[in-house]
């Protein structure tokens, strides 16, 4: 009775979290799901993927911290280095997949002129899982709540599982996400998608390095 | 049948007489007088300035009127507005704060100025959680902001609804200064510029949009804005403030003086605002569009050549149509030899007395340029008056 309580705690959770899960990881995942081929069915799988990775990031991560005790409060110098190379890991994969995408692009349009490009390349889940995976490993707000409740429990079979439930509850938000199976995938919106990511990969890459280098970000 | 087509056109085409261009300027004369005359203002440099920019405004109307041409009157306009609205604005933050530089204890307080640039990147955080993610303040006594935020967006959208893109030909106060790089050379040096830069703005638009939601901050105000090098900017007091305001400085140096210098073109405004592109989505709202009558079209591309936003493409020409980022600023209408290029009202026959639509469609954008650039000008001229009188 107690464990349904504390899971049904954890679905809750992650349902009332699971839009600032959604917006944390929207630059990562809208820009590179426009540069996948149009279609739910691709779009679903591609999400799946994601998800999943992120799950396992979750569980990483969780795992990790449990064992060396620091669940709820990983020390300073450790947290900026794991998110420092997190977020340079993160610019990494999406200006690979900024460039990987024009690739398949290029291989695909018959010419520059040509607005709808039906067959773009097929391309693998190493992406979305390399995304995925690191987005699980970032500690966001919803994370910290979680990692909190799961801190209080017996065993780490039982965090592991509360945040399995959490993650169900906000895996939920992502949803909507496969809707943009439904955007014609162009020209157009490939390159948009493409120039996106490598803005944002800028921006992560930059906040990886100042984490690196210790430095505070705003320093007020 | 065809020659009285051709004849019609032609005195269509014909400067106006002095006296049909002064009744056709009088709504607009009437409308400054309404938005200049401060009858109340004792101070003089700011009568002598409202009076100067009615002035200026209405002669640039009727410029428009007698010789029919759109894009050069527009021009001066928009450039003394590009140029004028740093003197101002600098001069009232200084005033008030003592220095370019906005401190984080300002903007906490919520006492930064508003702009209307950041309005598409902050509607997602809104509407998650009621909450304006930028610095500044809609409540009374929130500092310059005032109700600032609140009359600005209301202008903006009303304004939109009417003329679309043409925002950002009439009003915007930031696009003057690349406007006026632009026209400094007579051939642009560069002129071979690959067509997918045109998708910059939606790019810098989804990337803001996503990292202010995701961050819970005005990313673009924060890093990338251009027009932070001549307006307000980060208090540098440390090496990320010197990282931004090294960016703003960058961007503007390169966006809005140099490529535009090499190009002639409006680059800042067609490769990477993202406010342009967002704005870009108004024009199908508006009834104002311009078209290309394929009728009378040859094939010389000079309207695509003039766009200062490479707004037309051999594609779009031969559709007979401007694409969505089209700012109405009406160069390609004044380039065409043909008069083949014209201004059009959504839902009547392409060509069909482009005058009239013409003429409807100045009246609203001009009405706009003079309630919200002409107090720009009328600021910055009081500002430079006030050293001298």
């Amino acid at each position: 009775m107690a464990g349904s309580f504390v899971f049904g705690e954890a679905l809750a959770l992650g349902l009332a979290s699971g839009p600032a899960c959604m917006a944390s990881c929207g630059p990562v995942l809208v820009p590179s799901l426009l540069t996948e081929r149009a279609g739910l069915r691709v779009n679903t799988r591609y999400i799946a993927t994601f998800l999943g990775a992120r799950f396992l990031g979750y569980l990483a991560f969780a795992a990790v911290a449990w064992e060396l005790g620091a669940l709820v409060s990983l020390p300073p110098a450790p947290r900026m280095l794991l998110f420092g190379v997190v977020h340079v890991s993160l610019a990494g994969v999406l200006l690979w997949y900024a460039y990987s995408a024009g690739h398949s692009c290029a291989h695909a349009c018959a010419g520059s002129e040509l607005v709808t490009i039906g067959a773009t390349k097929k391309r693998g889940v190493a992406g979305p899982a390399a995304l995925g995976f690191l987005t699980g490993l970032s500690l966001c707000p919803p994370f910290v709540a979680a990692g909190v409740r799961a801190a209080e429990l017996g065993s780490v079979a039982a965090a592991l599982l509360f945040f399995a439930v959490f993650f169900v509850g906000t895996s939920i938000w992502f949803v909507p996400f496969v809707g943009l199976g439904c955007v014609t995938r162009n020209e157009a919106v490939i390159t948009v998608a493409r120039m996106a990511m490598v803005l944002i990969a800028l921006y992560y890459g930059y906040l990886g390095l100042t984490m690196l280098l210790g430095r505070k970000v705003y320093g007020y | 049948m065809a020659t009285e087509a051709r004849v019609l056109r032609a005195q269509e085409m014909a400067p106006r007489s002095i006296s049909r261009s002064i009744l056709l300027s009088l709504p607009i004369a009437l409308w400054s007088v309404l938005m200049f005359a401060h009858f109340w203002q004792h101070d003089r440099a700011v009568q002598i300035a409202d009076v100067t920019t009615a002035v200026f405004m209405i002669a640039l109307f009727f410029m428009m009127m007698r010789t029919r041409s759109t894009y050069r009157w527009r021009r001066w306009f928009f450039v003394v507005l590009g140029l004028l609205f740093p003197v101002g604005f600098i001069h009232q933050v200084i005033a008030m704060r003592g220095t370019m530089g906005i401190p984080i204890e300002e903007m906490i307080a919520g006492r930064t100025p508003f702009c209307f640039l950041p309005i598409p990147l902050l509607i997602l955080p809104a509407a998650f959680t009621k909450t304006v993610v930028f610095p500044g303040s809609i409540l009374p006594g929130g500092g310059m902001s005032g109700g600032g935020m609140a009359a600005m967006a209301g202008i903006w959208l009303a304004m939109t609804i009417v003329v679309g893109k043409g925002w950002c030909s009439y009003a915007c106060f930031f696009g003057g200064i690349e406007e006026g790089m632009a026209s400094v050379p007579t051939r642009a040096k560069v002129r071979k510029i690959d067509p997918r830069w045109r998708y910059g703005p939606w790019a810098v638009l989804l990337a803001m949009v996503l990292l202010s939601l995701a961050l819970f901050d005005s990313v673009y105000c924060m890093w990338l804005c251009p027009f932070k090098a001549v307006s307000e900017y980060v208090a540098a007091r440390n090496t990320v403030g010197m990282i931004q305001n090294g960016i703003f400085v960058v961007l503007f140096a390169g966006l809005v003086i140099a490529l535009p210098l090499l190009t002639k073109k409006r680059t800042q405004c067609a490769f990477f605002c993202p406010f342009g592109a967002f704005q870009s989505i108004f024009n199908k709202t508006s009834v104002f569009d311009v078209k290309i009558d394929r009728t009378r079209c040859s094939p010389c591309v000079l309207c695509k050549t003039a766009c200062p936003t490479l707004s037309l493409t051999d594609e779009s020409i031969v559709r007979g149509e401007t694409l969505m980022s089209c700012m109405k600023c009406g160069a390609c209408v004044d380039a065409c030899p043909k008069d083949a290029a014209v201004w059009h009202i959504k839902g009547t026959e392409v060509a069909m007395k482009p005058e009239r639509a013409r003429l409807m469609f100045l009246y609203a954008a001009w009405a706009m340029a003079i309630m919200f650039g002409g107090g720009t000008i009328a600021e910055g001229v009081a500002t430079i008056l006030h050293v001298f009188v």
